[in-house]
């Protein structure tokens, strides 16, 4: 079992708990075992097309899944994933 | 509705004017009470971040997702929730932008704090939806309006 910590906008999709816990050996096991739980998590994570949506990173523990072996990285009991956006701006 | 408490308010807007000529960006960590008229969020922490783009800073932001999930981990730890991210707009009305919204994410509040000359002028917070089409203004209240 992972710890996946959820953003607080994203608890009202998970019955508000702040820390989820779900099964699976890599990351994208572990992510679709949450998202099977909770199908309403899913479409905030997920575009239509089944990507996740463009401003979702997700980290295992302190590093960038998208460093690692993206969904096919290893997740071990005791780590922790995070969901982090990717948040930008400009004048124009 | 998004209330600002005062110091906060006055670290924003100080951390927004001694960036000018460039954009500031940071963190709002606080609390969210559910009330009849919606939610409303409190700002009792505001978090300077980097200003982590690559090029001229003077018309772009960008944050660090590392630094936006250590002041997650700041706001449990307080037992409050990061409610929103802060910029600067430097001689521009603080408007939601085209790339503001295409690199927006709906989850936030997002202030635009509007800085001219190098002194603060005005400020608005916007919801971006999902697709990052369209941000709506959200009634902002701080300890001077
Ligand atoms: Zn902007």
């Amino acid at each position: 079992m992972a710890r996946i910590l959820i953003p607080t906008p994203l608890r009202q999709f998970v019955e508000k708990l702040d820390t989820v816990e779900a099964d699976g050996a890599t990351v994208g096991e572990v992510l679709a075992a949450l998202t099977t739980r909770f199908p309403n998590l899913k479409k905030q994570l997920y575009n239509d097309e089944g990507k996740l949506r463009s401003f979702v990173n997700v980290y295992l523990n302190d590093d960038d899944i998208r460093y690692l072996q993206k969904d096919a990285t290893s997740v071990a009991a005791t780590d922790t994933l995070s969901i982090v956006p990717s948040i930008a701006g400009g004048l124009i | 509705m998004i209330t600002v408490e005062r110091k906060p308010w006055r670290e924003m807007v100080n951390h927004a004017q001694a960036t000018y000529p460039n954009e500031c960006c940071g963190a709002m960590i606080g609390t969210i009470v559910s009330g009849p008229d919606g939610d409303v969020k409190t700002v009792i922490h505001a978090l300077a971040l980097d200003n982590a783009s690559a090029g001229p800073q003077a018309a772009r932001y960008e944050l660090r997702p590392e630094d936006l999930l250590r002041a997650d981990r700041q706001a449990r730890e307080l037992k409050m929730d990061l409610i929103g991210i802060y910029h600067s707009h430097p001689d521009c009305d603080a408007y939601f932008s085209e790339t503001d919204l295409k690199n927006s994410c709906p989850w936030y509040s997002f202030i635009v704090l509007s800085i001219q000359k190098g002194q603060y002028h005005h400020a608005n917070s916007w919801l971006p939806n999902a697709e990052q089409t369209h941000a709506e203004k959200e009634e902002l209240q701080w300890p001077e309006s």
